[in-house]
């Protein structure tokens, strides 16, 4: 039940090891018969950040709900630091520390950010108390104002509801309940999607602290501009297929867009076989 | 640890309590208007009519049926605050109300089923009936106004039938004593000024402001801000006074109602409920984002059942203690309850949309709307216009409410 350590320093050197934390191999998805993945192969690497791009209906957002739980994989395999795992549920991914962002902000409105912080994984009082589901607020209050400290996340008030804070502000709850929770893996669909420049730079900020506390952070996104911004490793998804792992250097805008529309295949410093 | 460690960096919220400007007097009282204007409300509602009854609103006998006649509509508000917290509403409850009288009548007056166990059936059967609208609604995804816009009609129907179209009454005493008795007389001989009455009204105020101060104590050692302190003494001067003067009150005429020690034992509970545990926490949750909330791993189905359940449980009481008033099971019983009771959860502060709402509010709410009904009664305002004035007074309050979030 404890976050992750605040020990920056030691897991920023983190390297990126052989093994990826979180591995994806040939996932299939079928929709009746629409076929959303062909066989599509995915890594995550710890202290990383890999974004996830490609155009519309490429599969982006169905890859990650099978890698989150959300859906499950008509074919392939998911592999956690090495060894087959079967998600059925969220919960059963949240269980091996993997956790998502979703694009719609994923924090209830009225409740404040320390109860955002927990929900669905509320703390109770020891002993009896806690049995019967008394909640120890002033428990999640204290961790949940030590969790935004370490992400140097500031919050106007932290005991008034979310619905009076910015947008930002609340992405940032979001973001923070994340990690929070992931010893692993944590996924972001469009997490800047909703918000302004200013916002959108400190999430990005605030994503790149998270990947230094050794995470493995995965980000969607449609701004190439973001991507390349705080991308380590770029995987390019096409009709349902990877068709570029790509490492960030020296690429360009054109590059990655050639890339996801399939007009300049040539330009990929290392390209995976589909 | 020092409360300003807390703070994330940069706020100016890690001040010590009581430097910031919104701590002051009327800057705090503006901030918090919405929390009060409640109470506030209700005051000056039962301060006008006390006036323009000519004191009649606060006289002992009044005061104790003000408090009997709103019982079962507080009792069901309890309830359907949750459903609504929950983004639902349930329409049956009023037929569900009628239809557990009409069987209590019908197990305790045709079968001489002794009051416990024919209690006991009621309430089971109260949660049933609870539990299958909440099925359709929770893992149907069917909307739960349909659902229960259905039970209403299915209830009603199945009142009228097994009351064969009449009237079925009355009761034994030992049934009747849910409404209309009142507590056991432990000091004194039973007549005049009833001191348990007094007695226990002052235990009850004491204990309120114990747990504020405690619950202030809490906040204060968290560095959350609180109230100033010439406001909080005097929030709780008032809290126990008007407590110790209102059961001063109806100790002068026959002393606590039974009903009434139900009424407020529920309340403390479910206030406690919605407030301090994982179930309602959840429930707000829900209310709020119902795919964050189902995300995160709460088990939105099952909670969604659970408030229909309980609904069932608290509409099948209310029913109980509504026959027992009337001391009859009429095939009227019931009707328009529903209206009564979702229009208390929203004048005291609940949101059509889900996610927000407190017990509290929704018993005042219930209030404000008793003490109308009551208050223009005496006056003689016919019921005519007593509908078209609570009618106003509902839209007023969401309107306040709304104008307050847009802010």
């Amino acid at each position: 039940m404890q976050p992750p350590p605040a020990d920056t320093a030691s897991s920023a050197s983190v390297a990126p090891g052989p093994v990826a934390v979180l591995e994806a191999r040939g996932i299939v998805k079928r929709f009746g018969h629409v076929e959303a993945l062909r066989g599509v192969d995915f890594e995550a690497h710890a202290g990383e950040v890999t974004a996830l791009i490609g155009d519309n209906g490429a599969g982006k957002s169905t890859l990650v709900k099978i890698l989150s739980g959300v859906y499950q994989a008509t074919a392939g395999n998911i592999l956690l630091d090495g060894c087959n795992v079967t998600f059925n549920s969220p919960s059963d991914a949240h269980a091996l520390g993997i956790e998502t962002v979703y694009q719609d902000l994923s924090v209830a409105p009225d409740l404040t950010p320390s109860a955002n912080m927990f929900m669905g994984r509320e703390l109770v009082l020891p002993g009896l108390l806690g049995k019967f589901g008394f909640l120890d607020n002033a428990r999640m209050r204290r961790e949940s104002a030590e969790a935004f400290q370490r992400l140097k996340v500031s919050l106007k008030d932290i005991d008034m509801p979310i619905a009076s804070l910015s947008g930002g502000q609340r992405q940032s709850v979001a973001i923070c309940r994340s990690i929070m929770w992931a010893k692993q893996v944590v996924f972001m669909d469009e997490p800047t999607a909703a918000l302004g420049v200013v916002q959108t730079r400190r999430t990005l900020e605030l994503v790149r602290r998270i990947c230094d506390t050794g995470v493995a952070v995965v980000l969607i996104s449609h701004n190439m501009r973001d991507v390349l911004e705080v991308a380590d490793t770029i995987e390019v998804l096409r009709l349902g297929r990877r068709i570029a792992r790509l490492r960030n250097n020296n690429i360009s805008i054109q590059d990655l867009v050639g890339a996801m529309t399939g007009a300049l295949d040539s330009t990929a410093d290392e390209q995976v076989t589909a | 640890m020092s409360e300003i460690s807390l703070k994330p960096a940069g706020t100016p919220t890690g001040k010590p309590a009581g430097d910031r400007p919104a701590s002051h007097g009327i800057g705090f009282l503006t901030n918090n208007l919405r929390q009060y204007g409640m109470l506030l409300s209700l005051f000056v509602i039962m301060a006008f009519f006390q006036v323009v009854t000519d004191g009649t609103l606060l006289r002992p006998l009044n005061l104790t049926n003000l408090a009997l006649q709103n019982s079962y509509i507080v009792i069901m508000a309890l309830g359907m605050l949750m459903v609504i917290v929950s983004g639902h509403i349930d329409l049956s409850v009023g037929s569900v109300a009628g239809f557990i009288g009409a069987l209590a009548a019908v197990l305790i007056v045709q079968y001489n089923i002794p009051f416990i166990p024919a209690a006991i059936i009621c309430l089971v059967a109260g949660g049933l009936i609870g539990a299958a609208q909440g099925y359709w609604v929770a893992y149907f995804k069917v909307p739960s106004f349909i659902v229960t816009l259905a039970g209403m009609l299915v209830f009603k129907g199945a009142m009228l039938a097994i009351l064969g179209g009449q009237s079925v009454g009355p009761f034994p005493v030992t049934f009747q004593r849910l409404s209309s008795g009142f507590i056991p007389e432990l000091i004194g001989d039973g007549t005049g000024l009833r001191q348990t009455s007094v007695l226990i009204g002052v235990v009850v105020g004491l204990a309120l402001v114990w747990l504020n101060m405690k619950a202030r104590a809490r906040q204060q050692s968290h560095g959350i801000e609180t109230e100033p302190s010439g406001f909080f003494i005097a929030k709780n001067v008032i809290v126990f006074g008007v407590i110790t003067w209102f059961s001063w009150l109806i100790a002068s005429y026959r002393g606590l109602p039974n009903v009434l020690v139900i009424m407020l034992g529920l309340i403390g509970l479910y206030a406690f409920i919605t407030n301090r545990t994982i179930i309602g926490r959840q429930i707000y949750a829900i209310g709020g984002n119902r795919n964050a909330a189902k995300l995160s791993g709460i088990r939105t189905e099952r909670l969604t059942f659970f408030t229909f359940v309980n609904m069932g449980v608290l509409a099948a009481l209310a029913g109980l203690v509504f026959a027992a008033r009337l001391n009859t099971a009429t095939p009227k019983a019931g009707l328009g309850f529903e209206l009564d009771v979702i229009a208390a959860c929203f004048i005291g502060g609940a949101s059509a949309y889900g996610g927000v709402g407190q017990v509290t509010g929704a018993v005042i709410g219930a209030f404000i709307m008793g003490v109308m009904n009551n208050g223009m009664s005496i006056v003689g305002i016919g019921i005519d216009y007593q509908q078209v004035i609570k009618g106003l007074v509902l839209l007023g309050a969401v309107c306040i409410d709304v104008y307050n979030q847009k802010r």
